[in-house]
């Protein structure tokens, strides 16, 4: 096989970024038009350096079957962190999605029983819970007008607390069926990859949608989005609403790939989703960055567990060399602001 | 012709400082009718409540006949009000087009934005109004702030009002803009549309207003027709006096003890050898057209960028690194920067912080505030500058231009620093409040201060300063004072060169 199979993020470097409107380059020039979108070429580099450097490690990096397999290491992290860059790109930050990925493993490890239809109801419930507890915290941060850090703080404590009630350790157990999404496979590609794909239409669907431009909008100047017409009830109950939504999913996907449910696995996505999220060229003050950014992000992430994984060294590198990608990408992107800003004035 | 819209005993209270107290206003459709007023005379909170964004406390407005009670700034847009706020309601982050119909915008049968239709429209809408050339494309946040303001105007036209508000808009424009937009303005009026046109610019409102209403502290004191009304009465009207005196009597106060001396001193590439004593007691007028140095001479004092040749403040050699070294002490300098909302003020905080913010050291012990020297500190600043605010804990964001200015200028003086960098004080502000910043520097000089004081309004150079430096092509043209310090003679020194 060759580069192209797995370089499947790869495209969106010559494709408009979701944040970067097709601005000409004519008048500024090929520089301003790469420093503008440096802040989603900069993981792209990244990506393809990691996969090269992963590619002369070890065999076969480059196939389908490896597209497969970080596809599905990568979506639990991808699914959490389509919600965090949703509510990231409105400025705000959902700590909660920890408790929902926890609540809703264990709600499906110990409600699914052995009846599709039964486990069936219970797959759109949890989605319905993660969409009601989102919501919530919509209506919590418009209407106390708290920061959403402490009031997704606060549901992530609740939530978890309830997984844990529901189920104190490890276990369940889900139907045999549930666990084969996995091994599904069409054309070549495995279920995972039409989940991105799935993903990846509905973002280009919704980043175009009113509500898509009035989150980003929002995010972006709130005083002015409100001036506008924008409720901020609204915007914050769908936004928290979808991110809630999102880690619903995540939840259920993760269940496909451990067969089990688990109380405290949900606070090992609620940084790192940020992290996929900033790594891909999010803003944290809101209004810029894309989904496409935070995919090759959380692919970045997946990847550098592999390449511990090959070399043999420590796990606890881990998150020592993610930490360092994560401090690179954001002082590349601020490097490439400042100067796209000097180059106005 | 009756009125279209009418405004009777509006009040508005924010804590406790009154912004309207019962303040009528009554406009026809097809005239433009001028809104006039001091800073925080109330034009900006009456014309937030005409746009739904801010609810009065009492009074009635009718729009056509109607009650109108906005609830929001949606209900306003639906009622045909279109306003162009000074302070802008456009997103950064989305291009042109999508600011201009953002809420509004064509959508397919997927609910998603049609890109082709909303790029025709724009078209259309800057061809109908022949807008000055903007790509639609573009990403606010890389536009002039002329561009801004032209792409807010175009904003609040796409919605065909049948009342416009400009609030202060050409004062981001250039000429070229602010001839089109008072065009555009009688244009519409001609067409029926109702256009409220807010300035302090009383040329533009001559030239364009069928009719003014004047504001004052919060309340309605005057409205008329403007063929049957002098500057003068406006003026007073406006200042509820007669201005005897904007400027303040000139006693020369400079000794010979020199604050600031410049030995072959420059900056950058605009700036070069100059030769330049500041002396205690002094206010020392700079000049210049636009972009030839002046901004680089504050700011190279200020330690900002580099600077070269040689500074001595108070009779010994400085090397200024930074504003933090700048700022120390009461041999150091303080600046009032040019653009006040962005570098002088944190607009989210409240009054006192950004008094303080500067000097908490002084009432710092063992690492912790004292609040009680704090509060007596502001208290006093506040008092001394007359700075118009409910409480120390007021936003420093929700104060008019002028009282913002004034703490710019009570945090400088808290800092104790006696070499004072003025930078244009006076833009944007109103005429009472002028007239209480000159008085403020002829007072401080005469207590030995030693002020440095760029206007862009060179009347302001000629009546404030004891000596005018005027700079050309980042160079020292001249260096005026007595009967050569005119605005006759600066225009010269600043436009040719000189003989010889």
């Amino acid at each position: 096989m060759t580069m192209t199979t797995i370089d499947r993020p790869k495209p969106a470097s010559s494709h408009p970024a979701p944040d970067a409107q097709p601005r000409p380059a004519a008048t500024a020039g090929l520089r301003a038009a790469l420093i503008d979108r440096a802040s989603l070429i900069i993981p792209c580099v990244m990506l393809v350096a990691l996969l090269a450097l992963y590619g002369t490690l070890r065999e076969g990096v480059f196939t389908i079957d490896e597209l497969n397999l970080d596809t599905a290491a990568a979506m639990t992290l991808i699914l959490a962190a389509t919600g965090q860059t949703i509510v990231l790109l409105r400025g705000g930050i959902d700590l909660s999605i920890g408790g929902m990925i926890s609540l809703g493993t264990v709600l499906a490890a110990t409600r699914f029983g052995t009846d599709p239809a039964q486990a069936t109801a219970w797959a759109i419930g949890i989605v319905a819970i993660g969409g009601l507890v989102g919501a919530l915290n919509g209506v919590l941060i418009t209407v106390l007008r708290l920061q959403p850090f402490l009031v997704t703080l606060a549901t992530w404590s609740i939530l978890s607390g309830a997984a844990m009630i529901i189920l104190p350790t490890d276990g369940g157990s889900l139907p045999a069926g549930w666990m084969r999404f996995g091994f599904a496979n069409w054309l070549g590609l495995s279920s995972s990859v039409w989940l991105l794909i799935l993903l990846l239409a509905f973002w280009f669907w919704f980043k175009r949608t009113r509500l898509g431009i009035s989150i980003r909008a929002t995010g972006s100047n709130e005083r002015s989005a409100l001036l506008s017409g924008v409720s901020p009830l609204r915007i914050n109950v769908a936004t928290y609403a979808l991110s809630g939504l999102f880690a619903a999913l995540a939840a259920l996907y993760l269940t496909t790939q451990t067969g089990a449910g688990s109380p405290t696995i949900g606070k090992d996505y609620i940084l790192p989703s940020v992290a996929a999220a900033v790594i891909g060229g999010i803003s944290l003050f809101g209004g810029r960055g894309g989904l496409v950014g935070t995919i090759i992000g959380a692919y970045i992430l997946t990847i550098i567990g592999n390449l511990v994984f090959v070399l043999e060294i420590s796990s606890y590198w881990q998150p020592i060399v993610s930490g360092i990608i994560l401090l690179v990408a954001v002082l590349a992107s601020s490097i490439a602001e400042k100067s796209a800003r000097r180059s106005l004035t | 012709m009756t009125e279209l819209l009418t405004a009777t005993a509006v009040t508005k209270n924010y804590g406790g400082i009154v912004a309207l107290s019962r303040a009528d206003f009554s406009a026809r459709a097809g005239e433009v009718h001028a809104l006039l007023g001091e800073n925080g005379a109330g034009k900006s909170t009456f014309i937030q409540i005409l746009a739904g964004a801010v609810r009065p406390n009492g009074g009635t407005v009718t729009l056509g006949g109607q009650p109108y009670r906005p609830r929001h700034p949606q209900d306003a847009r639906d009622a045909g009000i279109s306003p162009v706020f000074q302070e802008l309601s456009l997103i950064p982050d989305l291009t042109v087009e999508q600011n201009i119909w953002f809420r509004r915008e064509p959508l397919s049968f997927a609910r998603t934005v049609r890109a082709r239709a909303l790029r025709e429209a724009t078209e259309a809408l800057f061809a109908r109004h022949q807008f000055p050339a903007i790509r639609p494309d573009q990403e606010l946040r890389r536009l002039t702030l002329a561009d801004r303001q032209l792409v807010e105007i175009a904003k609040a036209l796409s919605a065909d009002p049948k009342v416009l508000i400009l609030d202060e808009a050409t004062s981001a424009l250039g000429p070229r803009e602010t001839e089109w937009l008072l065009g555009l303005s009688q244009g519409l009026a001609r067409a029926g549309t109702l256009v409220i046109y807010i300035s302090h610019r009383l040329g533009e409102v001559r030239q364009i207003a069928d009719r003014i209403t004047v504001f004052r502290n919060g309340a309605t004191v005057a409205a008329y027709d403007t063929k049957e009304v002098d500057d003068e009465t406006i003026i007073a009207d406006m200042l509820g006096r007669r201005m005897d005196r904007l400027y303040p009597e000139r006693k020369p106060t400079a000794t010979d003890r020199v604050a600031v001396r410049l030995r072959g001193f420059g900056a950058g590439h605009r700036l070069a050898d100059i030769d330049l004593d500041l002396r205690e007691g002094e206010v020392l007028g700079v000049a210049g057209m636009q972009g030839h140095g002046q901004r680089e001479l504050f700011q190279a004092l200020f330690g900002i960028g580099g600077a070269r040749g040689t500074v001595e403040i108070w009779g010994k050699a400085k090397t200024i690194r930074g504003p933090r070294q700048a700022l120390t002490g009461r041999d150091g300098l303080a600046l009032v920067p040019e653009d006040r909302r962005n570098h002088g003020l944190l607009l989210s905080r409240s009054v006192r912080e950004n008094l303080t913010l500067s000097v908490i050291s002084r009432f710092t012990r063992f690492g912790l505030t004292d609040p009680k020297r704090e509060a007596k500190l502001v208290d006093e600043m506040i008092a001394a500058l007359k700075i118009k605010a409910g409480t120390p804990e007021q936003l420093a964001g929700t104060l008019s231009g002028g009282n913002q200015q004034k703490v710019i200028f009570g945090k400088m003086l808290l800092t104790e620093a006696r070499i004072l960098l003025l930078y244009d004080p006076t833009r944007g502000i109103d005429v009472g409040t002028k007239g209480e910043i000159f008085q403020l520097m002829r007072d401080l000089a005469a207590k030995g201060y030693a002020i440095l004081f760029y206007s862009s309004d060179l009347a302001e150079l000629v009546h404030v300063a004891d000596r005018v430096a005027v700079l050309r092509n980042g160079r020292l043209g001249a260096v005026l004072e007595g009967e050569d310090n005119s605005e006759r003679q600066i225009l010269r020194a600043a436009m040719i060169e000189r003989a010889a």
